[in-house]
């Protein structure tokens, strides 16, 4: 049987937390990110952040995203459905906000 | 997208980062043909739908700056490659990227499989992507 396909458009995993990095560190920070789609950045980094709520407006990648984090059993990102800017005005700050490929 | 950078700020605290990763606008995917001995480029990808939203993006990024609510902290440019073994895979690879999707020139594709039906056995599809990180610091 064939081996399964990994083809992707998007950079190999790390390459964008590498360059994230060079100008702030994502350990230990709140960060909330903009565009998670199925969460394939924000698993890459949530392990060492302190919290993420990732939104994205895409029902079907949301939806993925939370099954692979259940999958993965990380308990320290939110993801949730809609956009950023139904997000409050106030409340809990963050450290770093990540517009990841959301334009 | 003016509104999000807005919306987010509100909740960074002064010092906190903002960071966009995007497509580069410029620098558009070229598709070459890898052989054991050489390299053919073919084609630069083209997606003028697309265009019109990384510039959008830009214009927004800049706006949020000249408004006084965050500063400039670095810009970085990079490249990535994806190596393809055949042209299913490429089709794949297309089929993958949100819409609206990159497409050839005209006659590119053409030249495409004629390039690639007369190259040696262990020739590869290679794609050179770029992206882009800005970096702002909340005022």
């Amino acid at each position: 049987m064939a081996p399964p396909l990994d083809i992707s458009a998007y950079p190999p995993d790390g390459m964008e937390v590498r360059l994230i990095e060079r100008f702030t560190t994502l350990k230990g920070r709140r960060i909330l990110e903009v565009g998670c789609g199925d969460g394939r950045l924000t698993f890459q980094y949530a392990r060492t952040a302190a919290q993420v709520l990732a939104f994205d407006p895409d029902r079907a990648s949301i939806e993925e995203a939370l099954d692979q984090q259940a999958m993965l059993d990380i308990r320290n990102i939110a993801f949730r459905l809609g956009s950023v800017e139904h997000l409050p005005a106030r409340g809990a700050p963050f450290d770093v906000a990540l517009f990841s490929w959301s334009l | 997208m003016v509104h999000a950078l807005r919306r987010a700020g509100q909740r960074l605290p002064a010092g906190g980062s903002l960071i966009s990763i995007r497509p580069h606008r410029t620098w558009r995917p070229v598709v070459s043909i890898i052989t054991p001995s050489r390299r053919v480029p073919v084609a630069q990808l083209i997606n003028s739908a697309f265009d019109s939203r990384l510039a959008a993006a830009e214009a927004a990024l800049a706006r949020v700056v000249e408004e006084g609510r965050f500063t400039l902290a670095g810009i970085r440019n990079h490249r990535y490659r994806a190596r393809l073994d055949n042209l299913s895979q490429l089709r794949t690879y297309l089929e993958l990227i949100s819409p609206p999707r990159p497409r050839f020139p005209a006659g590119r594709r053409a030249q495409l499989l004629e390039l690639w039906s007369s190259q040696p056995r262990g020739s590869q599809i290679e794609i050179v992507e770029s992206l882009v990180v800005t970096a702002l610091r909340r005022r």
